[in-house]
């Protein structure tokens, strides 16, 4: 059944959604702020809006999360 | 193994109200990631060697997307998994040294080298899902009102007042605005999928979705049914 939880989420918008383009090429930086544990809706507000929106950019961001988290390393 | 160019979709813009930092200028790059622009760079004596281990992450990145994104890619393993798996670092190698002077050490060049992986990985994802389940007709048409929206017999007037202005709003929709929100919203359809389907890419489908709820929203009101945002940045 749908509530009034579920019919937000279902037309959620929100002003000062950045699109996916400006959160394509600063997904980098947005994630290592978050590994540093700072919060990134404070340098990339447009962005934070957008990834509670965008099923599509909110994947991408889980993945490279989870990478930056479990892979980096070095050259030798 | 063949390489496929990395096909990362078109740039439209959504709503930008206020602003927020680029890529911006070239920041004081830490250690590694020093390490790493150096290497990759041309002419450099490790650089080989260097973008052996940068395909070595990438690939383990790679194959640990598509793992993750599992679910999409239906019997795949084995072979044709890791082939998959190939291509996706293959396209993340070639993109990472192709940009290399656009490097700006916003982040650390691992996590922007893996955000191409993640990209590679994405766009073979909904590619290989939609080649083998593309969205069914029932997927994209208003047809009949989906289960999710159906008045149950224990739904009080309001709640059923409600779904129909709904309804009546999502009738009232362009086509195109109609045929996303009913597959994105309703059905589960990935955007990236639909896109695909709809010959176009996710930010043209994500404006598309965007202006159909914001029309949605405008109609619930006027029609005496307000949707109130709870919308937060995280």
């Amino acid at each position: 059944m749908i509530d009034r939880d579920h019919l937000d989420e279902l037309l959620r918008v929100s002003d000062g959604d950045a699109g996916c383009t400006a959160g394509e090429d600063i997904l980098d930086g947005y994630v290592d702020l978050e590994l540093a544990g700072e919060n990134p809706a404070v340098t990339y507000p447009g962005t934070a809006i957008h990834l509670q929106s965008c099923p599509g950019c909110r994947a991408d961001h889980d993945g490279l999360l989870e990478a930056a988290r479990r892979f980096s390393r070095e050259p030798d | 193994m063949p390489r496929r160019p990395l096909v990362l979709p078109a740039r439209v813009s959504i709503t930008v109200v206020g602003s927020q930092p680029t890529a911006g200028t070239r920041a004081g790059l830490d250690r590694e990631s020093k390490r790493w622009v150096e290497q990759l760079g041309a002419g450099h004596p490790r650089r080989d060697r260097a973008v052996a281990e940068l395909h070595e992450l990438l690939l383990r990145a790679a194959i640990h997307e598509l793992s993750r994104r599992r679910d999409q890619l239906g019997s795949i393993t084995g072979p044709e998994f890791e082939d998959l798996a190939q291509q996706a670092a293959n396209d993340a190698v070639m993109s990472v040294l192709a940009k290399l002077d656009e490097f700006r050490g916003c982040s650390r060049f691992t996590t922007w080298a893996y955000k191409f992986a993640i990209f590679a990985v994405s766009g073979k994802v909904a590619r290989h899902a939609w080649r083998r389940l593309p969205p069914s007709r029932r997927e994209l048409a208003w047809e009949q009102v989906p289960d999710s929206l159906s008045a149950r017999p224990g739904d009080r007037l309001e709640q059923r007042e409600q779904l129909d202005a709904l309804s009546a709003a999502i009738g009232e929709l362009t086509d195109r605005q109609r045929e996303v929100f009913v597959a994105i919203a309703l059905n589960d359809v990935s955007i990236d999928v639909l896109a695909l389907q709809l010959a176009t890419n996710r930010n043209a489908i994500y404006k598309n979705l965007f202006d159909a709820r914001r029309n949605l929203r405008a109609r619930m009101a006027a029609a005496g049914h307000p949707v109130p945002e709870r919308g937060a940045a995280r």
